[in-house]
This record gives C-alpha cells, sequence and structure tokens, in this order.
C-alpha cells in the first residue's frame, strides 16, 4: 500500500513538472517537438523489473481472475519491451484518476504487486517502449479506438486472454463478431461510465442502442417491456457476446438469444405461461413472436396487430371466427361485439396461452 | 410457499447437491445465463449516474479523433472521478441522495405501467463503494426507492478476480387498468360475487349497466417483489463457477375473462370481463461452472425454475338472465357461476453444457448439448363448479324454477351439477404433462489464411410432448366436457349442446356432438445445417455468406415439414477513417410438405375407437376452408436488409444512420398475405467539450400486415374455397399498416454554478386497420354493409416527455438537485370506444375502461451527499 502511493506521489509531481514544461492538456496538436522530447526524457524508469526487487512478502498471491495476465501481445511491435504502469502514468495522469475505481485496476494492482511480470496498462495496451518514444505514431501500442492502428481481431483477442470462455464461449462467428464489431464498441474499461459491467455508455441498454436506435424507440410505444424504466436490461433476453445455438428458424430462435429458444426466453420472467398445458394452442407453444411483437408494440400486450386481426389470420372455421368485424361492431357502432370490444377474443378465450382447466380445450376456462 | 419449501418439494437431491457444491465458488447473472442483469428504475435507469456530473478535465489530453470506438462512436465523456477517504484498509466513496417527490393525484394506466410514482412521498437513493487496495476486496450498496411498491437495493461483496457475492431486493410494479369498474365483491381474491343489488343469473341488463356506472373506480395491478443472490468465483485461473438464486413473488389482479357462450342476439349468452387474482411465487436458479484453458473450454451448467400458484382456479358470480330457445311450458336453469382455471404449478429443468477445442489457426471446434424438461401435474378443477341443475325442463307444477326434483326421463335436456362438478368427473385427477426439449449442436470455425475465414455447425432439436388426457366422465360415461360454463345447455338444451360428446354412451339418448376429447400433442424435430465464409479483401473491409437450412417437422401441424432456406451476405466496411458501414442483406424462402388444414381430427370424439362401428354414417366436417394457410409455416419469401452507417463529420461529432427493412410474402389466399416492416433511424451525436454532451435522434418506423379471410358456415359440408360452405362472396380482406414517428434529444452541461441533464422524446403512432368485403355475407351483421366504410378509425398513440435535471453544488460534497419529468400522452383505441359512456353491451360486461390521455408532471427536490 505505501509502496503504491509513494508511487504515485512520484508520478503526481512529475506531472506537475510536465505540466510546467509548458504542456497543455486538451491541445496535443499545438505541442512542439522539444516539450514532446523533454516529456519523453522525463519519463520514469521501468517498474517492471529493472527497479522493482522482489514483491512485498505480505502482499497476497494475485487473484486467479488476474494470474493469467500478461503484457499484451502486439504484432505490429513484437520488439516493444513493457515500462510498467509509471512510466504511462506520467503522460496519462487523466486517464489513471478515471481507471484507479474500476474493478481492473483494482484487481491488477494487487495483482502486479503480487507479481510484478503481471502488468497494469500494458495487460491491455501491450509492451509501451515504442509508443513511450513515439507517441504520436499509430499502432505501437494496442489501442481501442477507430484510427489506432490496432486491427478488431487483436483488440477482441486481448480481452479474450483474459475473459475467455463463460458468457463469451459462442463469440467466434456470431453476429457481433461477423460484423466487425470490437468488444470496446460497448465496453470502455477506462472509467466508471455505468454503474455496472463497464460499458461504454450510461446503461446496456443505452449502449445497444448506438446501434440498434430502432429497436430502442420500440420501447416507447404504448405497450413495452420496461426496459425504459431501468427495470431490464437487453441482456435479460439477448447475449450480445454470441448465442449457444445458431438462429436456425428465425422465429423459434431469435437473434442473440440467451436460451435455446425463443419460448425458453421468454419464460425466464413469465414462468407462468410455461406450462405444459392440459390444452395447448400450438402456435403459442411453437414461439411467441407468433403473437407478441417482444421490443414494443402500440396494441395492447406486445400485441403484433390489433384483435381480432390477429387472431383471423390463422382462424376461419365458421361465421364465428372468419367473419369481418367493422367499425359497426365497436361500442359505439350498431351491433357492438364483444369479438371488437375490449380484449376482444381474449375476453371469451381468455387462457389463449394454453388451460389447464378440463373445460378449457377452446381456452374459455 | 417458502423458498426452502419449494426447493426441497421439487429439485432433485442430485440438483440440490450440485447446487451447494457451486456456492463455495460461485456469479452474477451474467450475460450468457439467466435476468436480472439490470437494476433501476424510472428517477434513474442508468441506476445511479443520473447524480453524477460530467468531469470538466475528460479523459485525456489526446487528440479527439482517438476519442472514438472501433466502430466510431464517440467515447462518453467520463464522470468527475471520485475522491474516497479512508476507513482503515478501505477507501470510501459514494453517495446519498434524499428527496421527495410530488406528484398528480390522477393516476393512467400508460403512465404508471412500471412506475409507482407517489402523489406525494420521500424518495431515496444511494451508491456506496468500499475498495481495500491491499487485497482488492470490494463492496457496493446502492438502492433506490420511488414508492413501496417500486424500489430495489442490492449488496455486492468480493475481490476482484476472486469472487463476488450480491444479495438484492427489488419492487416493480406492473399496472394493468387506472380506470377498471369491478362490479363484483372480492376482487384480488378467487370468488368473485355480485354485490346484493344483482341477482346471479337473473339480471337485466340495466340492472347490471346500473351497478356497473356506480361502481368506484379501481386501479388493477400486479406487483413483482424478487429476492435475489448471486454468487460467482474463480477456483483456478481457468475454472469458474456461478450461482444465481432468485424467488419472485406475484401479487395483484388483472382484468381478464370470463365466457358463458356469445351474447346472441343481446340475450341468449353473456360475456363479461372478471378480474382475476395474482398470486404467485417462481424460484429461480442457474448454477454452472466453466473452463477457460489455452487448447480447451467448457461451460456446464444447471438451470431450474419452479412455478407455484397460490389458486388453482378463481370463480365468479354471472348477473346476467341469459335467455334460452326452451319450449313452450318448459324454462331453462339459470347460468349463476362461471370459472377459470390459472396457471398450473410447473417445473424446469435445464442441464446443458458446451465443449469446445480450440484449434490451430484461430479455429475452434465446438459441441453444445441441452436437455430441458418442462413438467407439470397440478391437480385439475372439476368441469364445472355450477350447483343444482342446468339445462332446460319442465319445472313441477306451481313452480317456475327447475331443481333436483325435476330429474328424470321426463326433462332429458336437464343433468344435474352433481356430475361434472367435483374431480370424480374426471379421467384423471392431475395433468401429468411433459416437455422435454433435446439440442446437439456441432461448431466449426478455421481460418485457414489470414484473410478467409470459414465456419459450419449442424443442430438437431427435438421437442417431446406427453399428454394422456383424455376427457371422459366416469360418473355418467360421457365423453367430452362442459364448454363455456355449461351455458349451452341452458340456451339451448342438451340436445343442441356442443362438446358433451356422449357418443359411445348406449345408456344415453342423446345424438353425439362431436367436442374434443384428447390434447394436441406438439412434438417437433428440428434439423439445422449452416455455414458461411467471410473474406477479408482488405484490412478494413470483410466480406461475408451465410447459408442456412433449417427444417422443422411438427408432429400436430398442418405440414409435416417446413423448410427454410436463407443466404446472408455481410459487408463490413472501415477503410475509410470517417466512416464504418455494416451492410447485411438476408434472402429466406420457406416451403414444406402438403399443407392440410384438417390435422386435428385426431383429438375429437369421432377419433375413439369404436365410434365409427357405432355412427357408420357420419362423416367429419372440415375444420376450416382449404385455402387457408398459416403464416407460421406458410409458403413465405422473406427479403431483409439491415444497413448501419456511422460518419464523422466532424472530430466532436458522429452522425449514425440506420436502415432496417424485411419484406415478407405468404403464397396465401386465405390468412397472412403479407408483412413488411421498415424503419429508419439518424443520430447526431455533440462533445464540443468534455462537460458537454448533446445528441438528437430521429427515427420512422412502417409496418403493413394484408390478410384475407372468408365467413364460412356453421355446419358446412365441404371446407373448399367457393364452396356453399366458403362461398367466394363471403370472403374480405384486412390490412393492418401503422406508422411510427419518433424523435428527441438528451443535452448534458456544466455551468459555472450548476450542472444541466435534459431530455426530450416525443413518439406518435398511427395505426390503420383498413378492409374491403365482396358482399354482405361476409359480415357478421349483413345489414351493416352499406355503413361500415373502409375500416376503422385511426388507432394513435402520441406520447411526449421532458426530463430534467438541475445539480446545483453547495459544497463539493453537497448538492441539491431538482428532478422533473413531465409526460403528455394521447390515446385513441377503437377497443374501448363508448366505455366511457358505458361497459355494458345488451349481455356484454367490461371491466376495463381501457387506456386514458393523460397529462402529468412529477416533481422532485433531492439532497445529494458524496462521501
Amino acid at each position: 500500500m505505501g509502496c503504491w502511493r509513494v508511487s504515485l506521489a512520484c508520478v503526481t509531481a512529475l506531472w506537475s513538472l510536465t505540466i510546467s514544461a509548458g504542456l497543455e492538456q486538451q491541445a496535443p496538436s499545438g505541442q512542439s517537438q522539444q516539450n514532446l522530447d523533454q516529456i519523453y526524457q522525463s519519463l520514469p524508469q521501468t517498474d517492471l523489473s529493472s527497479d522493482r526487487v522482489a514483491p512485498v512478502a505480505h502482499v497476497p498471491q494475485p487473484a486467479p481472475g488476474f494470474a493469467r495476465a500478461h503484457v499484451a501481445d502486439n504484432p505490429l511491435v513484437p520488439d516493444a519491451r513493457p515500462v510498467g504502469e509509471k512510466t504511462c502514468i506520467a503522460c496519462h495522469q487523466l486517464e489513471t484518476s478515471h481507471f484507479t475505481h474500476t474493478l481492473h485496476a483494482l484487481g491488477l494492482h494487487v495483482a502486479n504487486r503480487s507479481d510484478p511480470r503481471i502488468p497494469v496498462c500494458e495487460a491491455c495496451h501491450g509492451a509501451g517502449s515504442q509508443h513511450a518514444g513515439n507517441p504520436q505514431a499509430k499502432g505501437l501500442i494496442i489501442g481501442y479506438t477507430k484510427n489506432s492502428g490496432t486491427t478488431i481481431e487483436v483488440q477482441t483477442k486481448t480481452c479474450i486472454t483474459c475473459h475467455a470462455g463463460g458468457p463469451r464461449d459462442h463469440w467466434v462467428n456470431s453476429v457481433h463478431q461477423l460484423n466487425g464489431l470490437s468488444c470496446s464498441d460497448c465496453h470502455n474499461p477506462m472509467s466508471k461510465f455505468s454503474t455496472e459491467g463497464l460499458m461504454a455508455k450510461a446503461s446496456i441498454n443505452d449502449t445497444c442502442a448506438q446501434c440498434h436506435t430502432d429497436i430502442r424507440q420500440q420501447f416507447n410505444r404504448r405497450s413495452h417491456m420496461p426496459l425504459p424504466e431501468g427495470q431490464m436490461s437487453c441482456d435479460d433476453c439477448h447475449n450480445p457476446h454470441g448465442a449457444s445455438t445458431n438462429t436456425g428458424n428465425p422465429l423459434l430462435n431469435g437473434p442473440l438469444l440467451k436460451t435455446n429458444t425463443v419460448n425458453e426466453t421468454c419464460y425466464q420472467c413469465h414462468a407462468e405461461k410455461r406450462g405444459p398445458w392440459l390444452w395447448e394452442h400450438p402456435p403459442v407453444r411453437e414461439s411467441c413472436l407468433n403473437c407478441h411483437s417482444p421490443h414494443g408494440s402500440n396494441q395492447a400486450s406486445l400485441l403484433v396487430a390489433p384483435v381480432p386481426v390477429l387472431c383471423q389470420q390463422c382462424h376461419a372455421a365458421n361465421n364465428h371466427s372468419g367473419a369481418l368485424q367493422t367499425r359497426q361492431n365497436i361500442g359505439t357502432g350498431a351491433n357492438p361485439e364483444a369479438q371488437v370490444m375490449g380484449r376482444a377474443c381474449l375476453t371469451c378465450h381468455a387462457n389463449i396461452h394454453g388451460s389447464n382447466a378440463p373445460s378449457g380445450p377452446r381456452f374459455h376456462q | 410457499m417458502p423458498l426452502q419449501s419449494i426447493l426441497m418439494q421439487t429439485v432433485p437431491t442430485a440438483a440440490i447437491g450440485f447446487l451447494f457444491l457451486s456456492v463455495a465458488m460461485v456469479t452474477l447473472a451474467d450475460s450468457g445465463v439467466g435476468v436480472d442483469t439490470w437494476r433501476a428504475n424510472k428517477l434513474d435507469p442508468t441506476g445511479g449516474q443520473a447524480t453524477e456530473t460530467l468531469d470538466p478535465d475528460g479523459t485525456s489530453w489526446l487528440a479527439p479523433g482517438q476519442r472514438r470506438s472501433p466502430s466510431g462512436n464517440l467515447y462518453q465523456n467520463p464522470t468527475e472521478p471520485p475522491h474516497p477517504g479512508d476507513l482503515s484498509a478501505w477507501q470510501i466513496y459514494g453517495m446519498f441522495d434524499l428527496g421527495y417527490l410530488h406528484s398528480g393525484d390522477q393516476k393512467y394506466v400508460l403512465y404508471d405501467r412500471y412506475t409507482r410514482w407517489p402523489t406525494d412521498g420521500p424518495a431515496l437513493g444511494f451508491d456506496v463503494n468500499a475498495e481495500r487496495p491491499t487485497d482488492g476486496s470490494y463492496a457496493e450498496a446502492r438502492g433506490s426507492r420511488i414508492s413501496v411498491e417500486d424500489q430495489y437495493y442490492q449488496a455486492v461483496y468480493g475481490q476482484a478476480g476472486a469472487y463476488k457475492i450480491e444479495a438484492f431486493i427489488r419492487d416493480v410494479p406492473n399496472v394493468l387498468s387506472t380506470d377498471a369498474r369491478p362490479i363484483w365483491n372480492g376482487v384480488g381474491g378467487n370468488n368473485l360475487t355480485l354485490p346484493g343489488s344483482l341477482a346471479p343469473g337473473g339480471s337485466s341488463s340495466a340492472q347490471v349497466a346500473a351497478v356497473s356506472a356506480g361502481a368506484p373506480l379501481q386501479r388493477l395491478e400486479v406487483d413483482r417483489k424478487k429476492y435475489g443472490i448471486n454468487l460467482s468465483g474463480y477456483l483456478t485461473p481457468a475454472w469458474t463457477a456461478y450461482l444465481n438464486l432468485s424467488d419472485e413473488r406475484r401479487e395483484g389482479a388483472r382484468p381478464y375473462g370470463g365466457p358463458f357462450g356469445e351474447d346472441w342476439g343481446g340475450s341468449l349468452g353473456a360475456v363479461v370481463e372478471t378480474v382475476k387474482p395474482i398470486s404467485d411465487t417462481t424460484v429461480n436458479l442457474n448454477s454452472g461452472v466453466r473452463y477457460a484453458g489455452q487448447s480447451w473450454r467448457t461451460d456446464l451448467g444447471f438451470s431450474g425454475s419452479f412455478y407455484r400458484d397460490k389458486y388453482l382456479s378463481y370463480s365468479f358470480q354471472q348477473p346476467f338472465a341469459i335467455g334460452t330457445f326452451a319450449p313452450p311450458g318448459s324454462v331453462s336453469a339459470p347460468i349463476t357461476v362461471g370459472q377459470m382455471s390459472m396457471e398450473p404449478d410447473n417445473d424446469y429443468y435445464n442441464l446443458h453444457g458446451a465443449l469446445t477445442r480450440v484449434l490451430p489457426k484461430n479455429g475452434e471446434l465446438s459441441l453444445t448439448v441441452s436437455e430441458v424438461l418442462m413438467r407439470q401435474n397440478d391437480s385439475l378443477i372439476p368441469p364445472t363448479n355450477c350447483q343444482g341443475v342446468i339445462g332446460i325442463g319442465t319445472p313441477t307444477a306451481g313452480s317456475t324454477q327447475l331443481g333436483l326434483q325435476n330429474l328424470g326421463p321426463q326433462n332429458p335436456g336437464l343433468i344435474p351439477c352433481s356430475q361434472w362438478n367435483t374431480t370424480a368427473a374426471l379421467s384423471q385427477r392431475t395433468a401429468d404433462v411433459n416437455l422435454r426439449n433435446t439440442l446437439v449442436e456441432a461448431k466449426l470455425a478455421l481460418q485457414p489464411i489470414t484473410s478467409l475465414s470459414v465456419n459450419a455447425g449442424i443442430k438437431y432439436f427435438r421437442q417431446k410432448y406427453d399428454n394422456d388426457y383424455i376427457a371422459y366422465n366416469p360418473i355418467n360415461q360421457n365423453y367430452g366436457y362442459l364448454t363455456e360454463n355449461g351455458v349451452f345447455f341452458s340456451t339451448f338444451g342438451v340436445p343442441a349442446s356442443i362438446a358433451n360428446g356422449n357418443a359411445l354412451n348406449a345408456a344415453n339418448p342423446l345424438p353425439p356432438v362431436i367436442g374434443r376429447i384428447r390434447p394436441f400433442i406438439l412434438s417437433m424435430d428440428e434439423y439445422n445445417v449452416y455455414g458461411g465464409v467471410s473474406w477479408k479483401f482488405s484490412e478494413r473491409n470483410v466480406l461475408g455468406l451465410t447459408y442456412n437450412f433449417d427444417q422443422y417437422k411438427p408432429t400436430s401441424r398442418e405440414r409435416e415439414r417446413v423448410d427454410d432456406n436463407s443466404i446472408k451476405l455481410t459487408w463490413t466496411e472501415r477503410e475509410i477513417d470517417w466512416l464504418t458501414l455494416r451492410a447485411n442483406y438476408t434472402l429466406l424462402k420457406q416451403s414444406g410438405g402438403t399443407y392440410n388444414g384438417d390435422v386435428y381430427g385426431y383429438t375429437y370424439l369421432s377419433a375413439l375407437p369404436g365410434f365409427v362401428a357405432a355412427y357408420p354414417s357420419y362423416v367429419p366436417g372440415p375444420g376450416t376452408v382449404d385455402a387457408l394457410r398459416k403464416y407460421d409455416i406458410a409458403d413465405r419469401t422473406d427479403n431483409k436488409i439491415d444497413l448501419m452507417a456511422t460518419v464523422v463529420p466532424h472530430e466532436d461529432m458522429t452522425v449514425t444512420g440506420t436502415v432496417r427493412g424485411e419484406w415478407s410474402r405468404n403464397s396465401a389466399v386465405i390468412g397472412r398475405q403479407r408483412y413488411d416492416t421498415f424503419a429508419a433511424t439518424l443520430q447526431w451525436e455533440w462533445q464540443p467539450a468534455p462537460a458537454t454532451d448533446l445528441s438528437v435522434y430521429l427515427s420512422y418506423d412502417r409496418s403493413n400486415l394484408d390478410l384475407s379471410n372468408v365467413a364460412g358456415q356453421f355446419g358446412a359440408a365441404s371446407g373448399v374455397l367457393g364452396s356453399a360452405g366458403y362461398p367466394l362472396a363471403n370472403q374480405w380482406w384486412e390490412g393492418d399498416n401503422e406508422r411510427n414517428y419518433s424523435a428527441g434529444t438528451t443535452l448534458q452541461k456544466n455551468f459555472r454554478l450548476f450542472s444541466v441533464a435534459l431530455s426530450y422524446n416525443y413518439l406518435y403512432s398511427r395505426g390503420l386497420t383498413s378492409y374491403t368485403a365482396a358482399s354482405p355475407g361476409a359480415l357478421v351483421y349483413p345489414q351493416d354493409f352499406p355503413t361500415i366504410g373502409s375500416g376503422f378509425s385511426p388507432m394513435t398513440y402520441r406520447v411526449n416527455s421532458v426530463t430534467a435535471s438541475v445539480i446545483v453544488p453547495f459544497t463539493p460534497r453537497v448538492s441539491f438537485r431538482l428532478f422533473d419529468y413531465y409526460e403528455r400522452g394521447h390515446v385513441d383505441d377503437w377497443h374501448y370506444a363508448g366505455f366511457d359512456q358505458s361497459l355494458v353491451y345488451g349481455h356484454e360486461l367490461y371491466t376495463d375502461g381501457g387506456p386514458q390521455s393523460y397529462s402529468e408532471n412529477l416533481v422532485g427536490v433531492f439532497i445529494s451527499v458524496k462521501l
């Protein structure tokens, strides 16, 4: 602890020095080469090997989650050598002030003190020596930005080094991977931009809405899942890192779902609809999406179309289910009909998801 | 029922052993399994960020162009970093947000749907963090309270990279109606009784209407209260384990149904919208172990879910005096009560595993296996809850009412309820239904050369449905059931009733009525083969092609085989500095085996062994018109596009545009013919300074659904479209077209003395259901034909909302926050037209008045204290 604080104090002093040397925080493009040279010359020695004799005796072993962290491989600069966090902080003090209170920082700092071979910044950004010597050149350090010079493959591979498997087990060939997304399109571990999950935006939902604005707007409709209210997230149904099973039939198996089928996904919160029922309604058992629009609808109960329109797509048995209902059959019409008013068909066929009543083959009971 | 009891009753011993073994290690609900990935509320949907202010120093002194994600979106400006205080070895930081909320007295379902704003009441928010840098331990307590029905609290303790323990509790309201006028006593319970002013089965429409009009407005809602604990951890650097356990309780009531036949002619039947009680519990658990090594990965898990309902059913008294076709001198026994079964107690077990072998050249070979059992064996309710007698008969001389004393050969149309209102009238006392799902899937990915990736997979999915129920009454040896609470007995008399399958009861002189007596057996097999290639023709340009074949073979649908063939083209372009473009096109063609609309004969009485011998002249009628094609399995062609472009017009701006469209054509004469959706969005984001974020979006979305149907004749002898049973003159066409227009903006900015967060959202939706008919015969009421126009009135929903939050710091740690949320909504839904005047139409009684337009404002004042 003490050692860590001393390091920070040293760096803070160095930072003051660089500021006094005329460095403007927000105007890097205006820096003269002379100023930059001064900075590089003032960088502290690495704390990875040369200036660290041995780990402090009472520091615990690295937590298993960080035990495999190492200096990330940057294929563009195979000869670069690690320089250590102190060196990074010399220029990136501001980043550090935000990064320090993330889970990554907390764990990596402990791991670094336990095993000096485990870096902090360089676990994700690769060895920094060449970058420190020429910070304006692209690709000398692993960057997670659009024009950093680092390929998407290297970015994701670096993250996967520690985050392999589990929820990300099916990242390869997922729709997001095939569309060239990087982990850092959705996550930004440099600060707590979100309360949880180290998301790139303030929440999971806001993060997904970066690209899926049209889907996000569906949640503003008259009936919707409680996502705008913050009561759930896209992640409750979808695994953006890749689904364990292929989409196959898009009706039966929706995109990036967390479970094997559409229905099993819905049952996670709607266990009462799960059945299996004494009397089943075939399209319901097949897929909830036959009748419901999962993100939002301007009909009641997320329905795809108004009832009875919805039901009459499939039911044409006789005059009861096959006749046209018109504006004369609503409450203000000449002949009000229960099939159109209020819950419409569902006032009688109330147990439409299935019935457990012996007298319920038509979902009346 | 307590969680422990449910677990002990339902979870197999092996599962419990596995579960508690996992406790020693365990994780949070993550993106791979389970729900509860986010806890927040409408006061702050981000769960804590609303009380933060942007850091004027920003993130970096790097060039602005380097503050973009790989896809080109601007990275968000960070909020001010915490300034922790020391407490022993711990560093403490966080905030408390104490305040008071005030909103209007009126409550509206669309405004309150998932939020319970108080009229006046205290509000609370907090997020307290503790970190111990010496060993990486951390703790967090976070929560927010809007009201008793809308609040959450959670606590987390863990060690970075080692383990994490989380416990939470949350209350989520779900408002179903704010203008319900139930006429019954006992709303929220399972026995709805009429007030003394209404005679069950004996009241006129006017009497019911008077009671309905005088019934007080009630709010019907279901509150969800959930408790959970999540554990996760590393066993070794490669092995992790997790366990998530939750218990959710739902309490409340919702509008529901209550059929007593149709309201034929305004007197022969009745339809009542009842109020269903909700009182249930669901215990969920997810557990598993995962291994991620250099060469192998595996993911083994068990999930279980156990649903328990407090009620088997609920009963309700029926007020209307239902008419009858009783011959002169006879009367009908009044139908006074009905019942509705509740959802059955059910169990869900899911055992799943995945094994992946890492191959050379960035290759992977994986195998996924999953076995799911959904089971319920809940007690069955009797076929009816009537008492005394039902049906038509001649009363005792001098009396106008029927009773048990009138039973006998002289009144063949009168039956005792005791033959049907007991579980002894069932062939089995419990449901005993099982559904098993089996999944096996293998995937292969290879990268033979740097610029080329190939992938392939094969999947088999099987659903096996077991249900041997048969609707047979051992008491009177009748097959079938009493439909719609027995109303047909009293309206038409037994000889004309439906679904009284007494065909094989030789002692019963009544003719057979061919009703359903067996369930649909909904088993299926699905076979899926797919493969694709990705060609990186330059460092930042990738083309992809994927082919997918899916064959779905249901055992009890109109097609024995449904084939999906699809190809998907993908192009990702990132070469141009100021552009990221993603384009996807999918073509799907669905076809399959012969379509047979009459496949459910095996569930009817006529399929019983011996039926044909007993009734050799019986010829089954058509189940439906032969030209009907149900859209999920009909021949279909889909064209789908998905375009996303992220443009960098300036170093501090991003413009994102998306276009998504799907054009689906069904080859159906009767049924769904077309379903098209299209959406386009445009989004502009600007970060001129670290403490200024501005964004604007526009969105357009539309859908078009076309269908055709035909009004058939009862008892049609032929199902051929154009025959007497389904004449072309009775055909009609309908289109449901919906347009959505959205716009909005957000602003977050620090000023010298205060900071502001503003957002505005607008949505206008307009749905138009239009129709045409070949002739008056297409209508329920042919006489309406001249006045039906071209469609229903537009169904519209327009909502404007503004959220404003102003934070005024008093000191570096203490600030004042003013919060205001204004929302104005207008809704017009023809389903509820006229409901503001009356909820009673003939023998139809409605309870829910439907969604209301509204204009509401909420104000909150808070004192925020940073630790």
